[in-house]
């Protein structure tokens, strides 16, 4: 029961956060800044009532919140937050390491997140890096960076 | 009936080159649908962007990615039956049956039928495809601005009534599409709206950053999510072909569910997952009189796979004619035909009939492929249920990042997928639905430039909204949709309510 009602508090909360994404996004468009329009509505005109829309739908939602699966906490919430965090990390090595050298952190940290034991995510980072940089830069011809460090 | 379209479609769809890309396609697309990890549009999401660098034409992406998706909804089954883990969502129902059969031995019997009553639901959705795509085609001609933007409602209501038990988070995810499909350049003012000063965000959000973020990344977090809980597959495939009894007694049930899936997937919005849903509850009520439905009747299993075919195929008719997509799976479809700079809509067929037609016609062949791929190769298909996810998630993380960066070669854009991949974790995890959200924005540029256009032509007088006779049917329909199932549901209460309150009355 208490369960029931942590969850219905998250519901809860999750409306208010679409409230408050309708009201700034409402005040965004209300302020957009155009010199002409050739039709009656102009540029504000969507924006305003989309707003509108999901302020309405926000105080549906908060009315009646329905099933909200419960935020993960503690270890678990850290390890589902580690794969945007080595996402983000290959991502800023894309330029200096290169394609290769990216998707070798990312696949190695992935896999190490999902519990794969050291010598296979090193073993299947070496062979996904080498898979796909064949497909793409040999067989698909996609350009990818070979990376500043390496020329 | 003009059908020069479909002949010119089959001289497409049948060259060497299309031929193969329509097998890669169907190969690829089923061992998608066997993953119960990625479904259908991750698979579109994913091998969009690969195809648009390749330089691949139009109809030869679309040829690729129809292939992927019906060999998607063939996949979804494998897992079904043999994990009881649906594929993709449109194959639910099929684990009710399918999963019982295979825990009593039956599991390649199941695999067997189920492939059969996908191809019939396949070859019939197709066949009703290529017959009411033209005559739609021909009557949304006529359609004005004011008549596409409450199509648009029209869809809009349809989504909100029938997919998902909670419409308003349904509806929302709606709102949102639309709210970001208004984030660029207003190209009649000339104003830039929600950029934040942003230059790479002029031109908005790209589709492909949207929907690979929205589905991969956050896939991956929910993955990680739920390992670990435990999922069994069925080893002992035992006999490999569906007994003729079996194929006999599903007949009917098949043909049914065939239909049923056909015309739910014509009504925009709805998917696979309705389909299967209306269909298997349909054929429990009509069939089911020694109730061995959910016990692995045979019927059970063909009805909801047949019709979750033959949605795939009427998914296309509301796209290709009216470009309202029929399902998520089309909506990203649709996105993908945008890249191209093709427009779908009543013109697409009359302008572009090599790419209609080379569709339609690839469904077609593609069914024939995918019979012949998952009745012998099915054991290999089932094998990829044993990849371990530290494998597979990496893979799809890869695939996401290079299908990005291939497509703008933008850092900047590989970050707003994360961005958008977190925050879709979080939609997802409050109970939303992501097939909404692409709905909204593939149709939300469409919608507020005919809005705005039916505004211009009547001088800002918003009763165009409601001049034609076309105009008002579709408002008639709109507002029966979003309030029948209302109506229905609260008379359902009612009606289960009565005896209960009888009771407390005889008690006063």
């Amino acid at each position: 029961m208490s369960h029931m009602v942590e969850n219905r508090r998250l519901g809860r909360i999750a409306a208010l956060v679409l409230l408050g994404v309708a009201v700034a996004y409402g005040i965004g468009g209300a302020t957009i800044e155009y010199a002409f329009s050739s039709d009656p509505l102009g540029p504000r005109a969507m924006p305003v009532m989309l707003a509108a829309v999901l302020a309405g739908l926000s105080f549906l939602y908060l009315a009646w919140p329905g099933s909200v699966e419960a935020i993960p906490t503690g270890p678990a919430l850290v390890r589902i937050l580690a794969i945007p965090t080595i996402l983000v990390l290959s991502v800023m090595l894309f330029e200096p390491l290169g394609f290769a050298g990216s998707i070798f952190v990312l696949t190695f940290g992935v896999a190490m997140i999902f519990g794969a034991p050291v010598k296979y995510a090193l073993l299947g980072a070496a062979g996904q890096t080498l898979l796909w940089w064949t497909v793409f830069a040999y067989v698909l011809q996609v350009y990818l960076p070979t990376g500043s460090l390496f020329g | 009936m003009n059908l020069d379209y479909l002949w010119q479609g089959f001289g497409v769809a049948l060259t060497a080159q299309n031929l193969l890309i329509g097998f890669i396609g169907c190969f690829i697309g089923t061992l998608v649908g066997a993953l119960p990890a990625i479904g259908p549009i991750n698979g579109i999401a994913l091998l969009m962007p690969i195809a648009y660098t390749m330089g691949l034409p139009a109809e030869s992406t679309m040829i690729l990615l129809a292939a992927v998706y019906c060999g998607a909804e063939y996949g979804g089954r494998i897992s079904s039956i043999l994990l009881n883990v649906p594929g993709d969502a449109g194959a639910v129902m099929t684990a009710m049956d399918g999963y019982p059969m295979a825990k009593q031995g039956r599991a390649g019997e199941a695999l067997a039928l189920s492939g059969i009553a996908s191809f019939v639901g396949g070859i019939i959705g197709v066949i009703g495809l290529a017959f009411f795509a033209p005559l739609l085609s021909g009557l949304a001609i006529g359609f004005g601005p004011a008549e596409y933007f409450v199509l648009m409602i029209f869809a809009f209501a349809t989504l909100g009534s029938m997919v998902g038990s909670q419409p308003v988070k349904t509806l929302i995810g709606c709102t949102l599409g639309l709210m970001l499909a208004t984030v660029g350049l207003d190209a009649t003012s000339g104003a830039y709206r929600f950029t934040f000063n942003e230059p790479e965000l002029g031109d908005g959000i790209e589709f492909v950053v949207l929907v690979i973020g929205l589905f991969s990344v956050s896939e991956a977090m929910i993955i990680l999510e739920h390992q670990g809980r435990g999922m069994t597959v069925v080893r002992d495939l035992g006999r490999m072909t569906a007994r003729m009894s079996d194929v006999v007694k599903s007949m009917g049930a098949t043909l049914r569910g065939s239909l049923i899936g056909f015309v739910v997937g014509v009504l925009p919005g709805t998917g696979a997952s309705v389909s299967s849903a209306v269909s298997y509850t349909t054929e429990k009520r009509i069939s089911d009189r020694e109730g061995t439905f959910g016990k692995g009747d045979v019927r059970g299993l063909a009805s909801p796979e047949a019709a979750n075919n033959a949605t795939a195929a009427g998914a296309f008719v509301p796209m290709l004619t009216l470009g309202v997509p029929g399902s998520g799976t089309t909506a990203v479809m649709l996105g993908a035909l945008m890249l191209y700079n093709i427009q779908p809509g009543p013109m697409l067929l009359v302008e572009r009939p090599e790419v209609v037609g080379g569709l339609i016609a690839s469904l077609f062949v593609g069914n024939f492929i995918l019979l012949a791929l998952n009745l012998p190769l099915v054991n290999i298909f089932a094998r990829v249920l044993t990849v371990p996810n530290w494998l597979l998630v990496p893979g799809i993380l890869v695939l996401s990042v290079i299908g990005v960066y291939s497509t703008h070669a933008s850092v900047f854009s590989i970050f707003l997928m994360l961005g958008i991949g977190f925050a879709g974790w979080m939609l997802r995890k409050a109970g939303f639905d992501m097939a909404p959200i692409i709905l909204g924005f593939v149709l939300g540029k469409v919608m507020e430039v005919n809005l705005r256009n039916a505004l211009a032509i009547s001088g800002g007088d918003p009763s165009i909204l409601f001049e034609s006779a076309i105009s008002i049917t579709l408002w008639v329909m709109a507002l029966a949709v979003a309030v029948l199932p209302f109506l229905l549901s609260r008379r359902q209460k009612a009606l289960l309510l009565k005896p209960t309150e009888t009771v407390e009355d005889s008690h006063q």
